[in-house]
């Protein structure tokens, strides 16, 4: 008897829970859509995103999108694969820009030709309104699959007091890696053998060390990668080595740069804190950087050793595989409002990051923003030397086969040559499936 | 050979009344109906939540794709010897082994102490515990961010303090030679108070009067100490030891947290291991691989403690 009245409570709860849950989705109200984001750089952005996503619900009264935090950029893609295979995929994420020609593969995009057509525009038109240099990442064999949301670069970031304190004149920046160099060299101090001030940080940590390998690398005239392929890196190559033997050289021979692998935020801190005098870093961090540190700082080019060319970093909006139709026009409509020339500028204010829509930077109050932070100026202004963002088939392994050996090699372990060599060894192990599956498949 | 001929003999006999025993297998079974009715609710659970999950794992280990859009098929054991022969993983088991052990062994023995120390209750003891067992209250997670900030190198806490005793200042966290260790700190900061808790416990059991009579013998602290407060604590020993073994292997939160890993796989764990082949290499197969082998090391671990403890009960 105990046991049916039990189970007669169960089932009856069990109907309460699943009419309740029932209700909301055939009534006839707003389209409920979720954006996950990330949060990836110092800073407040999940407050900014959360008065973002009000001001569109605010405005599109049919539509009733809910901002999901989802960690950083890697946990992102997670979340989202995750819930792909849980069949309730968001209707749209802003995913690390690098990451979706993986996804791309595995069949985890929706392409968005067939939304921009029914706008009434073309590719062409649609992608013009970005930053060419943004446009490698987002577009995957002639097809759209991204929206470039917000976008950023590596700067090099000094600290002007103790430039001058040593007799350096920071409006004239270091240009080349010589030069910096030279700086670098000048701007460590020491007490016997122990450091008391670095002359430069370059962050290594799992994701900002490929990324910094890519840049140095670009500087030095080479490809991290083949921009038109996911299956190839170049890592066992002249101009890697030459970017991976300065890195060594600025540690061990040099004695300017910490030895070990520093991740970013370490990075940032130390800089803030007077104990390294320049860094290289996101230009996500611009805001932080202007918001703590208490000396004057000044932000440059990276040095080149053969070329200005610099690596975008940053974030696109895409709409997962899957979605229902009324969803995906929801998504649609909510990526093309946050990525309008205002929206954008506002987004770039608040974050640091650049605006991936050129009209942002016509609109007035960008321009007085502007005119008052010209250090947000140089940031705009590399975007000439950009280039795409490493991508290919499973990106983060990938990448972390290079870094691993970085790591060895800035931790005194091993030398460049031998470390870039077992890199492009484990890579190319990493890549066969996908070159077995394409460019090793003979008719 | 001598040792096998009796042994065959009770087999023999106990081999006929086969039904007989079917016979009272069902009516004991009869008996307990009730109580396997009682524990229905749990075991549907348990089913559905652990069993299914693991029988799943077990599924999963078996299949693999060839190429990216190439279907699942069934490799067998190809998945357990891939992993088998991945020098990551026998890195992260091999790191892992180091933790388990640097951890367990500090964090016992200065449980124990902390234990000793303050078994008599006083207002200044119970104070001390409670400033004890604080660690354990902060979430693996912040208390890796707060370590975060303490492990800074020139500009944290531990440098500020401690830097200028040393020659050079560490980078302890992207050393390959020292990220490990920095990572154990943590957890014998965090879980040596947990493990307080059960010798204060075990404490308590031990019988006042036996500790009278070696006082009265005129044994002193040491005597008493190795020989009736140690033996006293032999199952609280076998418990914790049990605990912070499995503690090494599923509690990797501040590997997450402080260094992914890295620098060049110097933190990889066996469970990181795992959950970057299931979430990086998006390789299911693989991750279901490692899983069963951590599984079955893990069962064959507790099973064997289970045996001696219940060998411990049993015995003088």
């Amino acid at each position: 008897m105990l046991f049916t009245r039990r189970l007669m409570l169960g089932l009856a709860m069990a109907g309460t829970f699943a009419s309740a849950l029932a209700v909301p989705a055939m009534a006839e109200g707003p389209t409920e859509i979720d954006l996950f984001f990330p949060v990836p750089v110092d800073g407040k952005l999940a407050r900014d995103m959360g008065t973002l996503i009000k001001e569109f619900n605010e405005g599109h009264p049919a539509i009733k999108a809910t901002a999901v935090y989802t960690g950083s950029y890697d946990d992102t893609l997670i979340k989202t694969r995750a819930s792909i295979k849980a069949g309730k995929p968001p209707a749209a994420v802003i995913m690390s820009a690098n990451f979706l020609l993986d996804m791309q593969i595995e069949n985890e995009l929706t392409n968005l030709d067939g939304l921009i057509a029914a706008d009434g525009t073309t590719k062409e038109k649609f992608l013009g309104q970005f930053f060419p240099a943004l446009q490698g990442n987002a577009v995957i064999d002639r097809s759209v699959y991204g929206v470039p949301f917000h976008n950023s670069t590596p700067l090099l970031y000094i600290n002007a007091d103790k430039a001058k304190e040593a007799g350096l004149d920071p409006s004239k920046p270091p240009q080349t890696w010589a030069e910096l160099t030279d700086w670098a060299k000048k701007l460590t101090k020491r007490e016997g053998d122990k450091v008391t001030q670095w002359g430069i940080a370059i962050p290594c940590a799992y994701d900002y060390c490929g990324w910094m390998m890519e840049t140095l690398t670009m500087t030095n005239g080479g490809r991290y990668y083949n921009e038109e392929f996911g299956g190839e890196v170049y890592y066992d190559t002249p101009s890697m080595l030459g970017a991976l033997t300065w890195w060594n050289d600025l540690v061990y021979k040099h004695k300017v740069h910490a030895p070990g692998a520093t991740p970013g935020p370490a990075v940032s801190t130390s800089f803030i804190s007077g104990n390294a005098a320049m860094m290289m870093l996101s230009t996500g961090s611009l805001t932080y950087v202007r918001d703590n540190a208490k000396f004057n700082y000044k932000v440059a080019f990276i040095p080149r050793n053969v070329r200005n060319a610099v690596p975008i970093g940053g974030a696109s909006l895409i709409i997962p595989a899957g979605l229902e139709a009324d969803k995906q026009k929801a998504a649609w409509t909510l990526i093309k409002w946050m990525t309008s020339p205002e929206k954008s500028a506002w987004w770039s204010r608040a974050t640091g990051y650049f605006a991936p829509n050129m009209a942002a930077y016509k609109t007035p109050d960008m321009v007085d923003f502007l005119n008052k932070n010209p250090d947000a100026k140089t940031a705009v202004e590399q975007l000439d030397v950009a280039k795409p963002w490493f991508a290919t088939y499973k990106t983060v392994p990938v990448r972390k086969n290079l870094e691993d050996e970085v790591m060895l090699v800035l931790n005194g372990k091993k030398q460049p040559k031998e470390a870039l060599v077992a890199a492009q060894k484990a890579a190319d192990e990493t890549l066969k499936p996908y070159n077995a599956e394409t460019s090793l498949k003979l008719p | 050979m001598s040792l096998a001929e009796p042994a065959a003999l009770p087999v023999a006999a106990s081999a006929a009344p086969r039904l007989h025993v079917l016979k009272r297998f069902s009516d004991r079974f009869k008996a307990s109906l009730p109580a396997y009715l009682l524990l229905l609710p749990s075991l549907v659970f348990l089913a559905l939540f652990t069993y299914g999950a693991m029988g799943r794992v077990f599924v999963d280990a078996l299949y693999q794709r060839a190429t990216p859009k190439a279907p699942v098929r069934f490799v067998g054991l190809d998945n357990i010897s891939a992993v088998l022969a991945d020098p990551a993983f026998t890195g992260a088991v091999f790191n892992n082994l180091v933790y388990a052990v640097g951890t367990a062994i500090p964090s016992i023995g200065l449980a124990l102490l902390f234990a000793l120390a303050l078994a008599r209750t006083s207002a200044i003891s119970s104070a001390l515990r409670a400033a004890l067992f604080l660690p354990v209250l902060i979430p693996m997670v912040a208390a890796s961010a707060l370590f975060l900030f303490i492990f800074l190198p020139n500009v944290g806490l531990l440098d500020y303090y401690i830097g200028r005793f040393l020659p050079v200042l560490p980078n302890w966290l992207g050393d390959s030679d020292i990220a490990l260790y920095a990572i154990m700190v943590i957890t014998i900061w965090k879980n040596a108070g947990y493990y307080m808790l059960f010798f204060l416990a075990g404490l308590q059991a031990v019988p006042e009067d036996v500790m009278e009579a070696a006082h009265l013998d005129g044994a002193g602290p040491f005597m008493r100490f190795r020989h009736i407060i140690l033996p006293e604590l032999k199952p609280t020993f076998l418990f914790v030891i049990v605990i912070a073994t499995l503690n090494a292997v599923t509690q990797v939160d501040h590997v997450f947290v402080m260094t992914k890993g890295g620098p060049s796989n110097a933190t990889n764990l066996v469970l990181f291991y795992i959950y970057q082949q299931a979430v990086e290499h998006y390789d299911i197969g693989k991750a279901s691989a490692a899983t069963l082998l951590t599984l079955a090391a893990l069962m064959g671990l507790t099973a064997l403690s289970f045996r001696t403890m219940a060998n411990r009960e049993g015995g003088p």
